[in-house]
């Protein structure tokens, strides 16, 4: 799990203090993808990746909330720490509230590698979320939504499309609670909840 | 035409010979045809002259068969003597000759002596006369019947001798010979038109319709034979029998054969055949002229030359005319060809010419000289939003005519139809589909075609919307810039200036962290790039700091005697549009807009702003009514007092000490430097800042600045 490769990216318009990140995020053994926008880092990125972001709120162009708004949009999996100047924490909060990952005010340079290593570790759990959920066949997908919305086997069955005995759908869930390492329903309920994006 | 043969000559040659072929063909089986056709006639001669031969033989045969039982014939050769008796043989033969029309009757005693004859009363009469050495008296005698074609020894004649041996009792008295003239028969046969002869058992020819041929042989007759017939003195003193001239060729495909002579100087050709009649042992030979089977050949072999030669003109005559229609094919190709390629250069032209209207950003329409739209292109179409189909036929007024502008644009319309219009093009402002407004620039030309004749106006339309809203958004942009540049409310600009330094004390943060990891793991070439980097940035940030300074430094202010009813006014200009946006009303209550003060337009300018944002902003929670801000100037003991009143909560009053005290502030994101700073200009101009609390609620800031004589 720590070995998966991840991605670090830095979106800010300004050019000295994108280098200035570089260069510290590096001096921190972190490899990092900077972009001078929210246009090119769009561009550029596969947003169903995982991966970890830090975003400036305020930029010429593309403001970091709509590029945020962008991948919420895409479902991305990506962990998104924004960079918030004077003024504009309320924003940052909101943006929190809608599904960042934390803020950062500018210029403290420490919280940000405070705040960091979580929002690694998240971004870490994600991918392997991810990859867990990618082994599922499309049939156990449909079967975990729907055993995480905890309904029932037999409900599940007549819901199906097309539909199967509750038989099958018990095999099923075996199934998924082995390959996402889930020991029950509540268990699976909680995980779904944490990666809301899995489809 | 020659070439046609000699264009393939490997392939005419088959040909020709395949003509020939045709040609030699027909012949033969024409020639096959009638030779079997004369073949079968000479069979049916034949058939015929046999059956006249033996019908003649037949008819006489019985004849001395008959005689000899007559009792005076047999008493005649029993009594030879008797005078009587013979004269009444004679009678008997004379009478029997001229019933049978046979040449004659004669009786020959043992000893070959006629003894009684028909002829017995003429000068050659056989009476008398010795015939033993006749063959036909030496069969008879000796009990066979005789038969044989002789000339007569007596008569010279020839004659068929027919003889019966006379019987009395076992004994043979005489024999009775009956002559058969085959003269009649011989002379039907020369007036008859094909040669027919009969031959002896010897070869010798003894009848023929061709006299010539008389007493010749057919091949060489022996010498015994020659002699026998010498003997026999059956062709009278004929000793040599000359070889006919025939020459003789045997036919594969027909029985019997070809024999070519000479008749009359005349060479001729006969089929001719050879019948053996066997109770006669003669040769009968009936001969066909091959005349009519030459002709049949020639006339087929003229007709298959005639076909072949009218085939091959037909053959010619097709050839010439594929070889004509492949002409006119190849000359209808080329011309199609031609057509295809002055098609495809028009297309081309077309197609280029359609390129560059299409490709044109400028809107071309023309009009006929009465106004009707007879062509638009596509840019002119996106221009106004309608389809060709929608414009074409119009006059006006035109769909696209502004509503607003009718009466101007007929009047355009009508000058530039009448050629008046202004060469430099005039502005026009249209009605695009959806409705929105499109500002144009038309420049209108007369359209002339190619022979000259003037068919109507172009005009060229720029759209020039996107210009003349450029040129508002510049103007707009200019006025904001003014405004921001030397009115920004000191809040506004402090936050900018919070925002602007954190960008480089958060880079300046950053490469301080870097550096410190980067000391600690020794990379010197980074540590030093990223110490030059903090060096930057800090002065980076000390710029910002600077450039604020200067901005709000009294110090570099611009005195001037200035009146303050339009400074009052600019300040209204530039806020009213904010202020409506926010439901505010700013009312000016100038007791005397002529009072001169001495001080910087653009510091006091940017006083009384910051105060007005402040009222405005205190109001923001205030029902609509209430949103009113009052600027009003009074004269003072000590000048002019310049207040801004508004209706909102006002000042809290433990706050009030400590309102203008820097970073003091109520707002969520204010800095607290916007009251400090007026102050601060404020005093530079050699006044007083003031704050109170009004009755009616709200709160008052007034400063005082002295008055200019």
């Amino acid at each position: 799990m720590k070995d998966s490769p991840l991605t670090l990216y830095v979106v800010d318009d300004d050019e000295a203090l994108r280098r200035s990140l570089l260069l510290l995020l590096f001096s921190q053994g972190l490899a990092v993808q900077a972009f001078d926008s929210g246009e090119a880092f769009l561009e550029a990125v596969d947003p169903s990746q995982p991966g970890c972001l830090i975003l400036d709120l305020r930029m010429g162009g593309m403001s970091g909330l709509a590029v945020f708004e962008r991948l919420r949009a895409a479902h991305s999996p990506l962990v998104t720490v924004f960079l918030s100047g004077h003024g504009d924490i309320p924003m940052a909060l909101e943006a929190v509230r809608s599904g960042a990952w934390d803020w950062v005010a500018k210029p403290d340079t420490q919280q940000l590698l405070d705040k960091l290593p979580a929002a690694i570790a998240e971004a870490r759990a994600r991918g392997h979320a991810g990859r867990l959920w990618e082994e599922l066949t499309p049939r156990e997908r449909e079967v975990a939504r729907l055993v995480g919305l905890g309904q029932p086997n037999k409900e599940i069955a007549r819901v199906l499309v097309p539909p199967c005995g509750p038989r099958s759908v018990e095999t099923h869930r075996a199934n998924i609670f082995h390959k996402l390492q889930c020991a029950n329903d509540n268990e699976l309920g909680r995980w779904l909840a944490a990666y809301p994006w899995l489809r | 035409m020659p070439s046609l043969f000699k264009r393939h000559p490997w392939r005419t040659l088959p040909v020709v010979a395949a003509a020939l072929a045709l040609i030699f063909a027909a012949g033969y089986f024409a020639e096959q045809r009638e030779l079997q056709a004369k073949m079968d006639a000479v069979r049916q001669a034949t058939a015929a002259h046999v059956l006249g031969l033996r019908g003649l033989v037949e008819k006489h045969d019985f004849l001395p068969h008959a005689a000899a039982r007559h009792p005076d014939v047999q008493h005649l050769l029993q009594a030879p003597r008797d005078a009587d008796l013979q004269a009444r043989v004679n009678a008997y033969f004379a009478d029997l000759q001229t019933t049978t029309g046979a040449a004659a009757l004669f009786l020959i005693d043992r000893e070959g002596l006629t003894i009684a004859s028909s002829n017995w009363n003429l000068p050659s009469s056989f009476v008398g006369e010795s015939y033993r050495q006749r063959p036909y008296f030496e069969d008879a005698i000796e009990g066979r019947r005789g038969l044989f074609f002789g000339l007569g020894l007596t008569t010279g004649q020839s004659g068929l001798f027919i003889a019966e041996p006379v019987r009395s009792g076992n004994t043979i008295t005489g024999v009775m010979v009956v002559k058969i003239s085959l003269d009649p028969l011989e002379q039907t046969w020369r007036h008859g038109a094909n040669p027919v002869l009969l031959r002896d058992s010897r070869g010798v020819v003894f009848l023929s319709g061709v006299p010539e041929w008389l007493f010749q042989s057919a091949k060489p007759v022996s010498a015994s034979d020659a002699a026998w017939i010498a003997d026999h003195g059956q062709y009278g003193t004929r000793r040599r029998f000359d070889v006919l001239p025939w020459t003789i060729r045997v036919r594969d495909d027909v029985p019997g054969f070809v024999l070519r002579t000479s008749i009359d100087g005349r060479t001729r050709d006969y089929l001719a055949l050879d019948t053996p009649l066997p109770g006669l042992d003669w040769t009968l030979t009936v001969a066909e002229d091959m005349r009519e089977v030459r002709e049949a050949r020639r006339l087929a072999l003229a007709l298959g030359t005639l076909a072949v030669a009218l085939l091959l003109l037909g053959v010619l005559y097709w050839r010439l005319r594929e070889r004509r229609y492949a002409e006119q094919q190849s000359a209808r190709v080329e011309l199609e060809h031609r057509v295809e390629e002055r098609t495809h250069d028009l297309q081309q032209a077309h197609a280029f010419r359609k390129a560059m209207e299409d490709s044109l950003l400028v809107g071309m329409r023309a009009r006929d000289p009465e106004g009707k739209i007879i062509y638009v292109n596509p840019a002119f179409c996106a221009m106004i939003g309608y389809s060709p189909d929608e414009l074409l036929g119009c006059r006006p007024p035109y769909p696209y005519w502004h509503p607003d502008d009718l009466e101007k644009q007929a009047k355009d319309s009508d000058d530039a139809l009448n050629g008046r219009a202004a060469p430099h093009g005039f502005e026009s402002r249209i009605r695009h589909k959806d409705g929105h407004d499109v500002l144009t620039m038309v420049y209108t030309a007369p359209l002339i075609d190619a022979d000259g004749v003037h068919r109507g106006w172009m005009s060229s339309i720029v759209d020039i919307t996107a210009q003349k809203q450029a040129e508002a958004r510049q103007r707009d942009q200019e006025l904001r810039l003014q405004r921001s540049a030397r009115l920004a409310s000191a809040g506004e600009m402090a936050s900018t200036l919070a925002h602007e330094l954190n960008q480089p004390l958060m880079a300046l943060s950053n490469f301080a962290l870097a550096s410190r990891a980067l000391a600690a793991r020794g990379e010197a070439a980074m540590l030093t790039g990223a110490l030059d980097d903090i060096v930057e940035q800090s002065r980076r940030a000390s710029e910002i700091v600077k450039r604020v300074r200067a901005m709000i430094n009294p110090q570099r202010a611009d005195y001037a005697t200035l009146v303050l009813g339009p400074v009052i006014d600019h300040v209204e200009a530039l806020l009213k549009p904010e202020l409506n946006g926010q439901g505010m009303l700013l009312r000016l209550m100038l007791e005397d807009p002529a009072i001169k003060v001495r001080g910087d337009k653009v510091l006091l300018e940017q006083v009384l702003v910051n105060l007005i944002h402040n009222a405005a902003q205190a109001m923001l929670d205030q029902p609509r009514h209430r949103r009113r801000i009052v600027l009003a100037t009074c004269r003072v003991a000590q000048g002019v007092r310049i207040s801004v009143s508004d209706q909102g909560p006002g000042v809290p009053p433990e706050q009030l000490e400590q309102i203008f005290a820097p970073f003091f502030t109520t707002k969520p994101d204010g800095l607290g430097l916007g009251l400090n700073i007026c102050r601060t200009i404020v005093e530079a101009h050699g006044g007083a800042m003031t704050v109170a609390n009004d009755a009616d609620g709200g709160a008052t800031f007034s400063f005082i600045l002295p008055i200019v004589q």
